[in-house]
């Protein structure tokens, strides 16, 4: 089955856009040096193939013809991609010309990012128009590896796939991993040249590596693959088996990875307890709440003022109005309790909100938070803008949690594996199930006996004293707090954290920090662009994957259905059967429910 | 029979990283690398007794100086500034500014920039980035105060790595109870610069009330403090404090309530785009012949570009005034013009003339203390290193003459200067871009 | 079965303790607490002595600045209660439509104001400021619809809105991309500097401007809604979407036109903010954005008279609310908070007025 010749065009056209549009942006003119492999392979011309590469993997999807979905075959598949980078390359070439015709110096006036390094990057530092057909080369080039891509026999396909996708990786942490090369005691420079990018041989060996990997992986069959997989399921003791394998690995990970990667994984696991909390106030209970940095700010101030923080002045320091001397292990559960006090006292007004208005009035309760933190008003408490200083460190059994990153992320882990605990239990009680029934359809849940006000506080009671907790570890981690660190982006962050790994999903919590505060953590080149990728990555999820990377089963139902009752013009009746049954005896968290359809 | 396997794996994959868990170094402060099997032949440096450690750099390997600085986002003009002082510092090593880098003691110097993000967080990735690397022999950062308190200057002070910064100005820094041994500043402390302000207003201006507007950032809050403490000593009236937020726009109501107090001078310590609005919209509100002043936050191209006109005599900034010392006649008729050639434009922010001396500080120390064991391998002892630089004694830079305090400030004599808009000494300011009022004080002229 | 026969039991004895009215106690007791700390608030303001309490013409500055700021808020509100009207959506990067229509006339701007054109010819120049913004925004805001919104036009609420918040963030950091993180100055004709004095009170012309531009505007805007086909259809499809397709009326072409004409308020909003504070950025959108659909909230989201009151009633709160109440209990830096303030009082009318001043009232409504 081939490819008409309409979506060629399309594809191709928009991927001539993507590439101006990084252009313009400033992504060549900051990566173009930034080498990955050897000399000549950089990031810059990674991105120059990258717009003709996703086109044609978009061009060359499957179609449903006549009710059947069709791939596309191998060669057409290939041919139609070099085709999509062919229109891609000769637009964006054309772009190209048009930008050095027209003068860089003119266009930089509105988009500063033009200019003629640019141009010279652009043409290979051949000048137009002689770099161009080069440039076009290397579009068909992405075009064809699309393809390939999409159209390649299974077999090649995932071995290759990974093998690029490990080469990139290691190539793109080029300034992490030699760090935990040295802190190990090898040396790294066969792997990386010094300061730069992987070494030919390196990056040889890596794609190989994975590429094998995974072939073998694929070999083993799927009956091998599945009999794993039941064994674990089945046999308590492979359960704890793996359990303690897990518990083993997360213990020696900062050991073998290094200062610097522990605490990008501090940093993760504040978020994930961030995430774990949200997810109950938003995932669990279906509270859109747009204000989480309220309970982050809490936590951590809160903390502060009861470990004996002060607070900066311009002479030095200052005794805040309020102040304890206790000891973190003490201070720790009354923020908790404290924190679900102001989480009541958040959810109060709220109750009979829905939707969009709960998101903005919790988006203003997070706001005023964020804006009295800097509030001379509160400056005697908390010491305004130039905020507090001497957080406890927590020691404890010759472990110094804030000079130490890897001894925090034992002390975060300790936190996180608590959260999800009970997180886990709270979404397998009584109580789950009755925010399941009061997320899904909240009057029938009220005409079945659910006191709806009851467990809204609730959720917003343990989502904040679990938020909190991040705050409070978040403040010990930095020893200093100023109010820069609390504001909107915060509620923003942990909300794409909670959606990207999946709503109601805790597994998906922890792959969504990851993701999202991991990957920036660990390639600060990037950080320029890291709220560029954000946005971009919560528009593309939302539209390609609503239900998150790791979905929760039920919530990913609810999300690819109209939305029940809250509209006004919402008409459903499936539903309602689950919205009963959660409430009835034996209702699990909804995978069992399948006989009800 | 595949199960079996399949744990055998397992348990291979667990042995080896145990056994690499347990061949791993433990950080405990030391700057040697495991691999190179203990110190060279060094006879006058004794590594072993210094609580930090050594660095060490082989033959032909360059002599590894890292940047801490704010490169990205919004104050992205104050980190790649310095950075610029630091390069030029570096080209300097050869006795000239010719775009071909110097060397020390034979060895190249290679810049290693991090970015201090301009935050806590950013200040502590960073740090922890350049801590893990035996390799840094010192750091040059940070930018912005509130990456290096309790956060930058803490974890790199806890391996003895130099924390030499161009442009912290908060007092916190270099006080009793916060400052860190192995931190150090060029820049100047902040109560300085808001006491020479106030004495400005108050003695050569003539006025006795004014009124202060910060945003939320620590800079602009140290700063309005300092002004206001020594403002009130001198006998003056504070008629308002006012708070506003970086982002807010609306600046009308505030300075209407400032209005009505009818202060002589209004002064907003603050960062761009704030500083402009504020000397933009008081215009209409503030009455006829209000004065306004900025600080070195607000001295920059953005401002001129927002600004636009204003009447003359109305805004003032303070900064640095480096064109006043003996080092003037190179800083205006070397230093500058080869910041033009290199770089493509005027300096953007002030701090690259104290990056500039305080990398140089930093490789006069580095050719003090390192250790040449004969054929080309350096050895520097950490310690000894902050020994160096803590006894700079009567230095002349750029920014002026250099003596570095136990508690870390090595600008004891700061000159400020008070320029008038728009002569000021950035790009796009009028020229001549001279101070209109200059005064050079010391920490202790102003702490009585 | 045990678990069965339990439910209902609670149930009656929840009902029990929810026959007294806690609600309606409560609410009592609130709204008599507020309005105790207001009126003292703003008598301790206003019986201030005389070296520190503000004259007749400052409060009158202050009700001024109110009111230009809140009519800016005003129209961009009106864009997203358009939206929320048809789509039932928080359109959160709204904002940034209007922050694109601000550079797209800026750039002219900066160019008019080089060659003399813009003092030379202040109409003509203003003419050509507005119709770029208004096709600039009107272009993004048709773009974000089409790309973002429009896959997810059946989805639960939560999803598209999420999507308008990644939305935001991306156009946001485009912009920066784009066009630099600096703050651009943006050139005021001549012409419009400098007050008018209207009934003995001196107004900045700007500011004229500004009311008068809301005025008209909002004007067009309900006759269009009201007379035109387009507008009928609007309605037709806000009420009920389905039966309006039913109708033969083409809802995708509505949605549209609804984001189009969204766009062309932001646009006008766009050059009249940039023309009262001088200036644009890449994140001038941010707060004001919030800062409108919080007034769209606030006056009843979904009507239009309710946007354009919730936008002045904004204007005037941040200008007034720290000045009266906050300085009467000797708050420092009582400005600082006017943001907090705002939001304060929203989440205060949403207490007693789900739905908004002009909404029904109901909380069903949403």
């Amino acid at each position: 089955m081939g490819v008409p010749s309409r979506s060629i065009w399309r594809g191709g056209l928009i991927g001539a856009i993507a590439a101006i549009y990084v252009a313009l942006v400033g992504l060549y003119t900051r990566f173009a040096d930034l080498e990955l492999v050897g000399e000549q392979i950089t990031l810059g011309r990674l991105l120059l193939v990258a717009p003709a590469l996703v086109a044609a993997y978009a061009v060359t999807r499957p179609r449903v013809v006549a009710g059947e979905r069709r791939p596309v075959a191998f060669g057409r598949g290939v041919l139609a991609g070099m085709l999509t980078g062919l229109v891609t390359g000769a637009v964006f070439a054309a772009a190209v010309w048009f930008a050095e015709w027209f003068g860089t110096d003119r266009i930089r006036e509105v988009f500063i990012q033009i200019s003629d390094p640019l141009i010279a990057f652009l043409t290979f530092d051949k000048g137009v128009p002689a770099g161009l057909p080069i440039l076009i080369a290397l579009s068909v080039l992405g075009g064809t590896v699309g393809g390939l891509a999409r159209t390649a026999p299974a077999q090649a396909r995932a071995p290759l796939a990974v093998g690029t996708l490990a080469v990139l990786a290691m190539a793109l942490l080029q300034r992490i991993i030699p760090i935990v090369f040295v802190e190990l005691g090898f040396e790294a420079d066969w792997l990386y040249a010094p300061s730069r990018g992987l070494t030919w041989f390196g990056a040889a060996l890596v794609f190989v590596a994975a590429a094998g990997v995974n072939a073998l992986w694929h070999r083993s069959g799927e009956r091998t693959r599945e009999r794993v997989r039941s064994t674990i399921q089945e046999a308590p003791a492979a359960k704890l088996g793996l359990l303690v394998v897990i518990i083993a690995v997360l213990a020696i990970m900062p050991l073998l990875l290094g200062t610097v990667i522990s605490e990008v994984l501090g940093q993760v696991m504040i978020y994930v307890l961030l995430g774990i909390g949200l997810n109950i106030v938003v995932g669990y209970a279906g509270l859109l709440d747009l204000g989480y940095v309220a309970f982050f700010a809490f936590g951590a101030y809160t903390l502060g003022l009861l470990t004996g923080a002060f607070l900066n002045t311009t002479t030095g320091a200052a005794e805040p109005v309020l102040s304890g001397d206790l000891s973190f292990y003490v201070a720790i559960w009354i923020v908790a309790l404290l924190a679900a006090g102001l989480g009541l006292l958040i959810g109060a007004p709220v109750l009979r909100l829905r939707g969009d208005y709960l998101a903005i009035v919790t988006l203003g309760l997070g706001e005023i938070v964020s804006i009295i933190t800097a509030s001379r008003w509160a400056q005697p408490l908390i010491g305004g803008p130039q905020g507090m200083r001497g957080v406890t460190k927590a020691e404890f059994a010759g472990f110094n949690f804030q000079d130490n990153p890897q001894h925090f992320y034992y002390l975060a882990l300790a936190f996180v594996i608590l959260a999800l605990f009970i997180s886990w239990r709270l979404a397998g009680s009584r109580i789950g199930r009755a925010w399941n029934a009061m997320r899904e359809d909240e009057q029938v849940a009220e005409a079945m006996g659910v006191s709806t006000i009851r467990f809204k506080l609730l959720a917003f009671a343990m989502g904040g004293a679990i938020g909190s907790l991040g705050g409070a570890l978040f403040a010990v981690n930095l020893g200093s707090l100023t109010p820069t660190s609390f504001e909107l982006l915060v509620s923003i962050t942990a909300l794409a954290v909670v959606i990207l790994g999946g709503l109601g999903s805790l597994p998906g919590v922890v792959v969504g920090a990851l993701v999202l505060i991991g990957l920036p953590g660990l390639l600060r080149e990037f950080e320029e662009y890291r709220l560029l990728i954000y946005g971009g990555a919560l528009v593309a999820i939302m539209i390609l994957r609503p239900q998150g990377l790791i979905p929760n089963v039920r919530r990913s139902r609810e999300l690819h259905e109209e939305e029940v009752e809250q509209d006004a013009w919402g008409v459903a009746e499936p539903d309602d059967r689950e919205a009963v049954a959660a409430v009835l005896p034996g209702g699990g968290l909804g995978v069992e429910r399948e006989d009800l359809e | 029979m595949r199960d079996r396997r399949y744990l055998a794996i397992l348990a291979l994959i667990s042995a080896l990283t145990l056994v690499a868990a347990a061949c791993g170094d433990d950080d405990d402060g030391g700057g040697e690398t495991a691999g190179t099997g203990g110190t060279a032949a060094t006879g006058a440096v004794d590594c072993e007794a210094d609580e930090f450690g050594c660095v060490e750099i082989a033959a032909g390997a360059p002599i590894q100086v890292a940047s801490l600085l704010s490169i990205s986002g919004e104050t992205a003009f104050l980190g790649t500034d310095s950075n610029n002082g630091i390069t030029l510092a570096i080209d300097d090593l050869d006795g000239s500014l010719d775009a071909t880098p110097g060397q020390v003691l034979g060895h190249d110097v290679e810049l290693v920039q991090e970015d201090d993000g301009c935050s806590a967080e950013g200040g502590q990735a960073g740090a922890t980035a350049l801590a893990a690397n035996p390799d840094i022999v010192a750091v040059i950062g940070t930018s912005c105060s509130s990456s290096a308190l309790g956060v930058a200057d803490t974890i790199l002070g806890d391996k003895g790595i130099l924390l030499f910064s161009p442009s912290n100005t908060n007092p916190g820094l270099t006080s009793e109870e916060a400052h860190q041994p192995f931190y150090f500043r060029t820049a100047h402390n902040d109560l300085i610069q808001g006491a020479i302000v106030a004495d400005y207003v108050f003695n050569e201006l003539g006025i006795d009330t004014a009124a202060t507007i910060n945003d939320e950032s620590p800079y602009a809050d140290g700063l309005a403090a300092a002004f206001r403490g020594r403002f009130e000593s001198l006998g003056g009236t504070i008629t308002a404090e006012e708070q506003v937020n970086s982002a807010d726009t609306d600046l009308g109501p505030v300075l209407n309530s400032i209005a009505e107090g009818e202060p002589g001078a209004v002064y907003g310590p603050n960062f761009n785009p704030v500083c402009a609005l504020t000397a933009t919209q008081g215009l209409d509100i503030l009455s006829e012949g209000t004065v306004q002043l900025g600080s070195d936050g607000c001295l920059e191209s953005a401002f001129i570009e927002t600004a636009g006109e204003l009447p003359a005599g109305y805004y003032y900034a303070s900064s640095p005034d480096l064109t006043v010392f003996a080092e003037g006649a190179f800083y205006k008729d070397e230093f500058l013009p080869a910041y033009q050639d290199q770089f493509g434009s005027r300096p953007t922010a002030v701090f690259h003339a104290h990056a500039y001396d305080a990398a140089n500080i930093l490789f006069q120390a580095i050719e003090e203390v390192a250790v040449d064991d004969g054929s080309g391998n350096l050895t520097i002892s950490r310690t000894a290193l902050r020994d160096a630089v803590q006894s700079t004694a009567d230095y002349e830079g750029v920014t002026g003459v250099i003596t570095c305090t136990p508690l870390g400030d090595c600008a004891t004599d700061v000159t400020i200067g008070l320029f008038e808009y728009p002569n000021w000494p950035v790009e796009g300011g009028e020229e001549p871009a001279d101070a209109v009022y200059t005064d050079t004080k010391t920490l202790e002229d102003v702490q009585e | 079965m045990g678990t069965v026969t339990q439910e209902p039991t609670r149930g009656g004895q929840l009902g029990r303790l929810e026959r007294l009215p806690w609600r309606r106690i409560i609410l009592v007791v609130l709204s008599v607490l507020i309005l105790a700390v207001v009126l003292v608030g703003a008598y301790r303001t206003l019986t201030l002595p005389e070296d520190q309490a503000y004259s007749g013409a400052r409060w009158r500055n202050f009700i001024i600045l109110g009111l230009a700021q809140g009519s800016i808020y005003a129209l961009i509100a009106l864009g997203y209660t358009l939206v929320y009207g048809i789509l039932r959506m928080i359109n959160f990067a709204h904002g940034e439509v209007f922050m694109f229509g601000a550079f797209g006339a800026f750039f002219f701007a900066d160019a008019y104001e080089e060659s003399g054109f813009l003092d030379s010819n202040p109409i003509a120049s203003l003419a050509i400021l507005l119709t770029v913004a208004m096709l600039t925004s009107m272009g993004v805001a048709v773009l974000l619809e089409r790309v973002a919104y429009r896959p997810l036009r059946n989805a639960p609420r939560l999803v598209p809105l999420i999507t308008a918040i990644g939305a935001s963030l991306f156009l946001r950091e485009t912009a920066r991309g784009f066009f630099g993180p600096q703050t651009r100055g943006f050139g005021v004709p001549t012409a419009l500097e400098g007050t008018w004095t209207i009934f003995g009170i001196p107004v900045d012309r700007i500011q004229v401007l500004v009311l008068v531009t809301v005025i008209i505007a909002m004007t067009l805007l309900s006759l269009f809604i009201a007379r035109t086909r387009t507008g009928k259809s609007m309605r037709a499809v806000a009420a009920d979407s389905e039966i309006a397709s039913l109708m033969g009326i083409h809802v995708d072409r509505v949605i549209v036109t609804t984001f189009a004409i969204g766009g062309l308020l932001a646009g006008v909003a766009a050059v009249l903010f940039s023309l009262t504070f001088e200036s644009v950025n890449f994140f001038m959108g941010f707060r004001p954005g919030i800062a409108a659909f919080t007034a769209a909230v606030l006056g009843g989201i979904g009507s239009i008279t309710g946007a354009a009151l919730g936008g002045i009633l904004l204007g005037l709160l941040q200008s007034l609310g720290p000045a009266l109440i906050l300085t009467g209990y000797e708050i420092p830096s009582p400005f600082q908070l006017k943001d907090a303030f705002t939001f304060f009082v929203l989440v205060l009318v949403l207490i007693f007025r789900p739905g908004g001043l002009l909404g029904t009232g109901d909380a069903e409504k949403v």
